[in-house]
């Protein structure tokens, strides 16, 4: 099937052709679309490129088998987490490394949207500057570079002298720390 | 600078172009389409693992080949499962197709009677003839 002419069509189109007749090539469409960032998530959990590859084809079997029994919205969302859990077991099965569990397994997309939407809206420029002067010094000053001086991770890295893992991680910490202030400031004003 | 404050907060969720995120891996990228890279690495969570992974690919001018080949498997697998399906739908339904070849039985059946039953009433000589028959002899 040629996949280049359905293109335009958005995942949650493919979705409901699929629900509709029930036929796996628009599964393949789909699934064909994350195949890149799959493969990435498996290296990154299992650090091998042959079972990465492996594991992406076993994604890729169970999504189109649970696809089946139920219904899912966010695909995006749903197809990551199917790929991390399914490398967490493999690891756990190996005995390699101990299966992580975060709020992250626990939170749908649906909720984490609809909070970050909260933010947004009711998020102010007073509360911001607050929350940023409550990061600890590492994740400010690469918050700083990144979002206000729009400086890319290696650049961070170059400056701070903080590896690029360790800058990544002050960047995301410091995004979710921030929206955590900032709702309790919020909390605190009301 | 208060756009940026904002910018902090927003949260991209752009689809995923395969071919922006290789040449970002290969650092083909400009520096403006890095930031913007990196920003929606910092949202997506599996864009962000996924870029994890493949900088740790041992031979990342594979990864083109490796794709390729999983996405052709896919197609193969699931052209398969079609195709067992079509063959279990055969086996399912057995009833429907004892039945239309039982019709067909029957229709050569009858096509056989109806055909012995003629040939065996024109084989019979007409009872005029027989009459006339009966007049010759006298």
């Amino acid at each position: 099937m040629n996949t280049d002419k359905y293109k335009h069509i958005e995942d949650h189109q493919l979705l409901q052709h699929f629900y509709a007749d029930k036929n796996n090539e628009w599964l393949g469409i789909l699934l064909q679309r994350y195949t890149l960032l799959l493969l990435g998530v498996c290296m990154k959990y299992l650090k091998n490129e042959e079972e990465a590859k492996d594991g992406v084809q076993q994604v890729f079997l169970k999504a189109i088998t649970e696809l089946h029994k139920y219904k899912v919205d966010y695909f995006k969302s749903w197809l990551y987490m199917i790929a991390k859990n399914h490398c967490l077991m493999k690891l756990r099965d190996k005995g390699k490394h101990p299966v992580e569990i975060n709020e992250q397994h626990f939170l749908t997309p649906d909720e984490t949207e609809a909070t970050i939407k909260h933010l947004e809206k009711d998020a102010t420029l007073t509360n911001m500057e607050k929350a940023l002067q409550l990061l600890n010094e590492e994740q400010l000053q690469c918050i700083q570079l990144f979002y206000l001086e729009k400086k890319s991770y290696q650049d961070i890295a170059g400056q701070t002298g903080y590896p690029l893992l360790k800058v990544k991680s002050h960047i995301q910490n410091g995004k979710r720390n921030l929206k955590i202030m900032l709702e309790r400031l919020q909390h605190n004003e009301q | 600078m208060s756009n940026d404050l904002k910018d902090i907060l927003s949260n991209s969720n752009k689809d995923i172009d395969n071919q922006q995120l290789m040449d970002y891996l290969s650092n083909q990228l400009s520096k403006a389409d890095s930031h913007a890279m990196e920003k929606d690495m910092v949202d997506d969570e599996f864009m962000n693992d996924a870029v994890e992974g493949l900088q740790k690919m041992e031979h990342p001018k594979d990864m083109q080949a490796f794709v390729e080949q999983l996405n052709n498997d896919l197609h193969k697998q699931i052209a398969k499962n079609k195709n067992r399906k079509e063959k279990r739908s055969l086996k399912e339904q057995p009833y429907t197709y004892v039945t239309i070849i039982i019709i067909l039985i029957l229709v050569v059946i009858s096509f056989i009677v109806l055909k012995k039953h003629l040939d065996a009433k024109n084989a019979q000589p007409p009872a005029n003839s027989k009459v006339t028959a009966i007049s010759n002899l006298q």
